[in-house]
């Protein structure tokens, strides 16, 4: 033991120690290279950014589908692409597209939307429509499709409350009437524009049930593409060289339009760089890094917000918690949220800094936007507004922990804020509101459970704040937005499924208001209405929006195709479902 | 005891990484969660921004302090966890013998089987609110098996030894032998057994955080590794974000690493380097008194011998007991 020992001479025990070091060090950057590389296994090449060959007859897409393929049934909660919401009309086409450049609502399989008077509408099909297994497509099948909704409870079931009948004036036309009370044309028109047409001859078979459950892997549609072939790394559709549109749409460049499935929005975004996907709706961080360096990438406009504001997202905060349901409380949190740290880093400047309103103050629903309003009545980030309310308007007291609590005791906290885990621009502005919440004194912490996991909490009330968005943009808002937000007609109790005003916020003066809004057929008339219901938001504060997410990512790589829309070739609207078919028509092959 | 310069060196890492934790929220005294800057700005100056920012625009160098101190507590946390586990286990089952020792290592091995990264997962997912203390105790009580193994191999070799009996003899209880006769054998190897407890524990912590499982309302490494991640920071060219906490993950693991297998030498004169230990005949009996490992491999004949005396009584061979010369072979079950 006393001899000198000298150091680094080679032995087993030191070998082994060295090994193992090594081996940790070898796993840990493994470990690395797996989660930070992921998808360049199979990207045949980072050096070619142009596709050749015929992957470049070929169209790719990615952020619509995130597994695999169990369904095509639109009428089911999941269906796979292009079957569910928002999604591109490739085989299911609907009556009506909503055109969000212009707000209004144009071709689809129907030729137009023909007022005979404020209750009756009719719908005129276009000449020779078809499904694709060659049968005709005819006013009894899109009576069919709105008919069976009566019954059996779908997505649009709702439409119903504002509808009286749905007939077939002949083979070819369609008739909606509406009903008088309520009377509600924006829901219903929006409801026309989102509803696929499906074939009698395949559904009526079905009965209430199966209608929902039907897997429909073989879907029967009237749209450019068919089903080729799906599994659990992509969804291949195959064009439809009979398709009826050929004459009204045109043809359609690519022989097929592929959806790979990703496991996470790393692969797809990797591959929109190297242009081994052509568009992508995928949250893409820092998307100008990619022109940048000098891709072919590009989106609606190439400055900033980038895209087309179009979905409020907002904090959903549960009335019914202690401490929450208190307004001055949800007042302090709204002054105290970092509102342009949200916009420049959650969203990654995909978004101006938000309002405090119910209504986007850009594009279809700017004639009803008030600034002067949101500047006399509204708030903006002010944490010493925050502290000043909770000390003097609540005489709250500060606790040693930094945490203010309510004269009668209630502490201003633990309260947790969720959102589905992996979104990843939600989870970071998430992150931002708890530590402004903390910064203030009001202990809030983050809590990312699964998507489903969270939605059926989120539906029945189980929580204290969700971070969620409320009414996209569409043809029916800002009604919709301020019926998801603020009306508690049709909302079931905490502890039952509730599909919209997750908070129970209610206000007596709220469904007159809706439905005289929504009958208004006069602009400003309307905008004194939705400035009213906006007051009550202002004042009750049952959300906070937080950022204005575009309504679609719209990015794309003209690499291999070419001739999407952009602000300054604006043909179409950057998006994916509605009037955005358009753009899957008009793209061109490059060099072609 | 003799230090080797190896000892030296690791020390030296992992007090240069204590030091770091220590002094640097004070040298970058910002708030790891206030934002300074834009989303991942490039490294610029001196000060707080001498790493730029994380997709929060905060700082990078302020949150990778403050993350080290929080992995290491976790580490901490957990490895005190586990070795008390483990060798609470392990001494009881290797001393006490018999049925006991039956019940209690069959536990062990059941806990083995099981993968214990499935485990942690699982368990951080049920839990409603994580925070650094339940990950670190979720952690430590699902890494203690092998612990508890090493520590009972070594507690039944200890077993056989003379002075048992005698504080037997003496009076002494069943605990108290334990306490006083057994673990002061063991003490080196639970030392080592614990820094690499410590080690194993800060590189689960950064697992479960990358995937998005670690601590919420606190830095730590994984986290910002999550974050860099989530954000693509290695498609956006922001290594700034991703490689500076790697670098300081793989820095304490492997200073931890070191530290241990230097340990290991000081401890173990067979494992010594430099001179080969001549080969000494030793009375068997007395062999057992070096701090023998369980199954080493022989250096030399006589130590050899010694070797698997020791190794036989790791078994719980009780003739074993009988060759080493040990007046009477204990009997299982009195205590």
């Amino acid at each position: 033991m006393n001899q000198p020992i000298p150091a680094f001479r080679s032995s087993r025990r030191g070998f082994l120690g060295l090994a193992a070091a090594a081996t940790a060090g070898l796993a840990l950057s493994a470990c690395g290279g797996d989660t930070t590389t992921p998808g360049t296994d199979t990207s045949g090449g980072a050096a070619k950014s142009i596709r050749t060959g015929a992957a470049a007859e070929a169209f790719y897409i990615a952020g619509m589908q995130w597994a695999a393929p169990t369904n095509f049934n639109p009428l089911n909660g999941a269906p796979a692409f292009p079957n569910a919401a928002d999604q591109p009309e490739l085989i299911y086409e609907h009556l009506l597209r909503w055109n969000m450049l212009n707000n209004k609502l144009e071709p689809g399989l129907g030729k137009e939307l023909k007022a005979v008077d404020d209750y009756t509408w009719e719908i005129p099909l276009q000449d020779g429509t078809k499904w694709n297994d060659g049968s005709e497509l005819t006013a009894d099948d899109a009576v069919f499709t709105f008919t069976l909704a009566k019954d059996a409870a779908v997505t649009y079931s709702t439409v119903w409350l504002y509808l009286d009948d749905v007939v077939a004036k002949d083979a070819r036309t369609v008739v909606f009437t509406l009903k008088k009370d309520p009377y509600n044309p924006l829901f219903v028109a929006n409801t026309i524009a989102r509803t696929p047409i499906l074939p009698k001859a395949y559904w009526s078979k079905l009965t209430n049930e199966t209608l929902i459950s039907d897997t429909n892997l073989a879907p029967i549609g009237s749209g450019p593409f068919k089903v080729g072939k799906y599994d659990q790394t992509q969804i291949v559709l195959t064009r439809d060289d009979a398709y009826w549109g050929k004459t009204v749409y045109g043809t359609p460049p690519m022989a097929s339009f592929i959806h790979p499935i990703f496991k996470g929005n790393q692969d797809g975004d990797l591959k929109l760089e190297t242009g081994d996907i052509d568009v992508s709706q995928q949250f893409t961080a820092q998307i100008w890094k990619m022109w940048e360096k000098g891709k072919p990438v590009s989106t609606w406009l190439k400055e900033k917000p980038y895209h087309i504001p179009g979905n409020p997202i907002t904090l959903v905060i549960n009335l019914s918690k202690k401490g929450l349901d208190n307004v001055g409380v949800r007042k302090a949190l709204a002054y105290a949220i970092n509102y342009p740290d949200i916009a420049s880093k959650a969203i990654s400047d995909y978004s101006s800094t938000v309002n405090a309103s119910l209504i986007l103050p850009e594009g279809s629903e700017a004639p009803f936007y008030d600034q002067a309003a949101v500047d006399a009545s509204g708030w903006k980030y002010d944490s010493a507004k925050a502290i000043d309310i909770l000390e003097n308007e609540l005489k709250c007291t500060k606790g040693s922990d930094g945490i203010y609590s309510l004269p009668d005791g209630t502490r201003l906290g633990p309260w947790k804020i969720v959102t589905p885990t992996g979104w990843t621009d939600w989870n970071t502005s998430c992150e931002i509101v708890a530590k402004s919440a903390q910064a203030v004194g009001i202990d809030l912490s983050t809590n990312f459970p699964q998507a489903p996991t969270l939605i059926a909490a989120r539906n029945v009330g189980d929580f204290d704040i969700v971070h969620f968005g409320y009414s996209a943009v569409s043809y029916a808002t800002p009604w919709a937005r301020f019926r998801d937000a603020l009306d508690d007609r049709g909302v079931a109790a905490i502890g039952k499924d509730a599909f919209w005003n997750w908070g129970r916020f209610a206000d007596p003066a709220v469904p007159a208001l809706l439905d005289a809004a929504a009958a208004e057929k006069d602009e400003a008339a309307a905008k004194a209405k939705y400035q009213q219901l906006d007051e009550i938001f202002r004042k009750n504060i049952p959300c906070i929006p937080l950022m204005y997410r575009p309504y679609q990512f719209f990015q794309h790589n003209d690499g291999t195709w070419t001739n999407f829309p952009t602000k300054e070739n604006a043909y179409a609207p950057p998006t994916f479902g509605g009037q955005g078919i358009l753009w899957v028509f008009k793209v061109k092959r490059v060099g072609s | 005891m003799r230090f080797s310069s190896r000892f030296y060196f690791a020390l030296s890492l992992v007090l240069l990484v204590l030091v770091f934790v220590i002094v640097g929220p004070l040298i970058w005294s910002v708030d790891p969660n206030a934002s300074i800057g834009g989303l991942f700005d490039p490294p610029q100056g001196v000060g707080s921004l001498i790493l730029g920012t994380d997709n929060e625009g905060q700082s990078v160098i302020a949150n990778l302090a403050n993350g080290a101190r929080t992995s290491l507590l976790v580490g901490l946390i957990a490895g005190i966890v586990a070795t008390t586990i483990g060798l609470t286990i392990g001494l009881i089952a290797g001393y006490a013998g018999g049925l006991t020792e039956e019940i209690l290592m069959g536990m062990t091995n059941i806990a083995l089987a099981i993968p214990s990264i499935v485990v942690v997962i699982l368990l951080s997912v049920a839990l409603p609110q994580r925070n650094m203390v339940t990950l670190a105790l979720i952690i430590g009580i699902t890494a203690w098996p092998w612990t508890a193994r090493a520590v009972r191999a070594q507690a039944t070799s200890v077993r056989t030894r003379e002075h048992i009996e005698v504080a037997k003899m003496s009076g002494a209880g069943f605990w108290s032998i334990l306490g006083w006769d057994v673990l002061p054998y063991l003490l080196s190897y639970v030392v080592m057994a614990f820094v690499l407890q410590v080690s194993g524990a800060i590189l689960t912590e950064s697992s479960l955080s990358m995937l998005g499982l670690g601590p919420s309302n606190i830095v730590s490494i994984g986290m910002m590794l999550n974050w860099a991640l989530a954000w693509g920071a290695v498609r956006v060219g922001a290594w700034w974000a991703f490689i500076p906490p790697t670098v300081l993950l793989s820095l304490i693991a492997f200073s931890l690493l070191l530290l241990q297998s230097s340990l290991d030498e000081v401890f173990n004169p067979r494992l010594r380097r430099g001179k080969k230990i001549k080969p000494v005949a030793i009375p068997a009996g007395q062999a057992t008194r070096q701090e023998d490992y369980i199954s080493p491999h022989s250096d030399g004949a006589a130590v050899g011998a010694s070797t698997l005396l020791s190794a036989e009584a790791a078994l719980g061979n009780d003739n074993a007991g009988a060759f080493a010369d040990t007046p009477v072979p204990q009997e299982r079950g009195e205590h």
